[in-house]
């Protein structure tokens, strides 16, 4: 991969997904979390392949693997959703938001917390 | 006696005296002669002189002018070569020779003063069109509506166009291209060409070779490739697809440009070979309107960077074939492109590890919650409708069970945080 994307990648958007803005699934959120399913990647794209690869053997989610890739969110779903339409890679529903407690309930006991003591 | 002397006497003058007068005449005659044909000569060499100025304006200047000027045309040699050795002759050859310098000068002057405003010109356009480059990736980046990102697609892309033209005229004006990178994988380099060009998604590449172009020659093969596709592209039907692939020689790799377009006459491939070679200089006062820059780019290039370009053969499919041949000097291995990860990949969703590392304080870290496998396929729920789902009651009792479990298991071995305030709140919204 040519290293340093950035702003001024050599390989432009437009290349790297055909002309396509639109995933062809609407499944991809920034926190669907894939993996490569398929490890042959014959007769795909630079970036699909280094997708595949990157996705080998564990779960990683679409905001990641773009990070990784240093391409745009909006771009990697649209060659994750190729991916996942050809079969090479598995997507699925992100884990539940952590409980994290909002901050009112947590000033709420730590007000109660300071009046028992 | 007397008179019969006297008479003797003037026989005898007479006699002398029509001698005389016979030498005389003869010699009058011979003179007469000489000059008459001196006149003749002098005559004859008048009107040679004046044919031969005749033809120094007429033919000679101009043609040498417009030689001087780069044209390619013959002066016409004198009409007359028995003047050549003499003092007219020799200054109607210095006449032509320092008209022929003075053009030259001042067409290289003009030349040069041309191609110094051009080449401002294009560097203020170059260094425009790289500025929106680099605001249409930030948009790229924090937008996800796919509707903005059709529209900044078409716009990088029309962006991508205007810089290659911009550093086109920039070249081709002596200037540099403008843009240093890093060594990039062959592939890219293709690709990145291609996104530079009008119809590329009639562009077929297959490059896949373990090789790399040096940092300093990648955007001279990207702008040479660029151009030789562009040119593929125009010279060919719509439907049809420009091929790209490249092979690996012993002395370097050749990336092969086919297309399927109407081919070129003799006399233009003959045109094209001699500009791609690099041996001509270039004019851009004669790259015609619309401008034919495409392998005067290429010679420009290949005379100052050392890779070729040839586009004499045909094409399997009936039209030209263009062949950049980088040869290995100008090449490197490419490195692996598997990007690894340095925070390697969670564990699949619903399986927990108990063990998840220390605090600086050497404390256990707390770990959020994994709710159990969610093994169902992501439902197709449109963005609307998702962005209700965690705001539904079942989630936020979830979300508080799980908060009251995590923070019983840390309760027994951390105190509790001094100032709840300082924590983040909403790190892990989406």
């Amino acid at each position: 991969m040519t290293p340093g994307r950035g702003g001024r990648a050599l390989v432009r958007s437009h290349v790297v997904t055909g002309g396509r803005a639109t995933p062809s699934r609407n499944t991809l959120d920034h926190i669907t979390l894939i993996t490569a399913t398929k490890d042959d990647v014959a007769g795909l794209e630079p970036e699909k392949r280094r997708l595949v690869r990157l996705c080998r053997g564990g779960w990683l989610s679409v905001a990641e693997a773009a990070s990784h890739l240093d391409l745009p969110i909006s771009v990697t779903k649209v060659l994750l959703a190729d991916l996942v339409d050809s079969g090479h890679i598995t997507a699925t529903a992100p884990a539940a938001p952590a409980g994290v407690p909002p901050r009112q309930l947590l000033k709420d006991v730590l007000d109660g917390l300071r009046a028992l003591l | 006696m007397l008179t019969r002397s006297t008479a003797t006497e003037l026989w005898g003058l007479s006699a002398v005296l029509l001698v005389v007068l016979l030498v005389l005449l003869v010699r009058q005659r011979h003179v007469t002669t000489v000059q008459r044909r001196r006149i003749r000569s002098a005559e004859r060499d008048v009107s040679l002189r004046d044919e031969e100025l005749e033809n120094l304006l007429g033919n000679r200047l101009p043609a040498e002018v417009d030689r001087a000027g780069g044209a390619d045309v013959e002066v016409p040699a004198a009409r007359h070569p028995e003047l050549r050795s003499t003092r007219f002759g020799e200054l109607c050859e210095a006449l032509v020779v320092m008209v022929g310098a003075s053009e030259a000068g001042a067409h290289q002057r003009s030349s040069d003063e041309a191609k110094e405003t051009v080449r401002g010109m294009a560097a203020a356009v170059q260094s425009l069109a790289a500025e929106q480059q680099v605001a249409v990736s930030g948009m790229q980046a924090k937008h996800n509506d796919p509707a903005v990102l059709e529209g900044l697609l078409r716009i990088d892309h029309a962006n991508s166009q205007l810089g290659r033209r911009a550093q086109v005229l920039a070249v081709l004006c002596g200037a540099w291209p403008g843009t240093q990178r890093s060594a990039s994988e062959l592939s890219d380099v293709v690709r990145g060409a291609v996104s530079r060009i009008r119809d590329y998604l009639r562009i077929e590449v297959r490059v896949d070779l373990p090789v790399a172009v040096v940092d300093t020659h990648v955007e001279p093969v990207v702008l040479a490739v660029a151009e030789l596709l562009d040119n593929a592209a125009r010279s060919s039907q719509t439907g049809t697809l420009v091929r790209v692939h490249a092979e690996l020689g012993h002395n370097g790799v050749s990336v092969i440009i086919d297309d399927a377009g109407v081919g070129m006459t003799s006399e233009q491939v003959g045109r094209a070979a001699k500009l791609v070679s690099g041996r001509e200089p270039v004019d851009i006062r004669r790259l015609g309107n619309p401008p034919q820059t495409g392998f005067a780019v290429c010679g420009v290039l290949v005379a100052k960077y050392g890779f070729q370009v040839s586009v004499d053969t045909n094409s399997p499919y009936g039209g030209v074939r263009a062949v950049v041949f980088v040869p290995n000097t100008l090449l490197v291995k490419a490195e692996v492109s598997a990007p690894v990860p340095k925070t390697r990949v969670r564990d699949a969703p619903g399986t927990s590890t108990p063990a998840n590392g220390t605090t600086p304080n050497g404390l256990p870290m707390r770990r959020r919650h994994v709710p159990p496998p969610a093994s169902t396929p992501v439902p197709e729920v449109s963005p609307a409708s998702r962005q209700e789902v965690p705001q539904s009651a079942e989630r936020t009792a979830s979300a508080i069970r799980s908060w009251q479990r995590a923070s019983a298991a840390v309760a027994t071995e951390r105190p509790l945080a001094g100032n709840l305030g300082d924590q983040p709140t909403e790190d892990r919204q989406p």
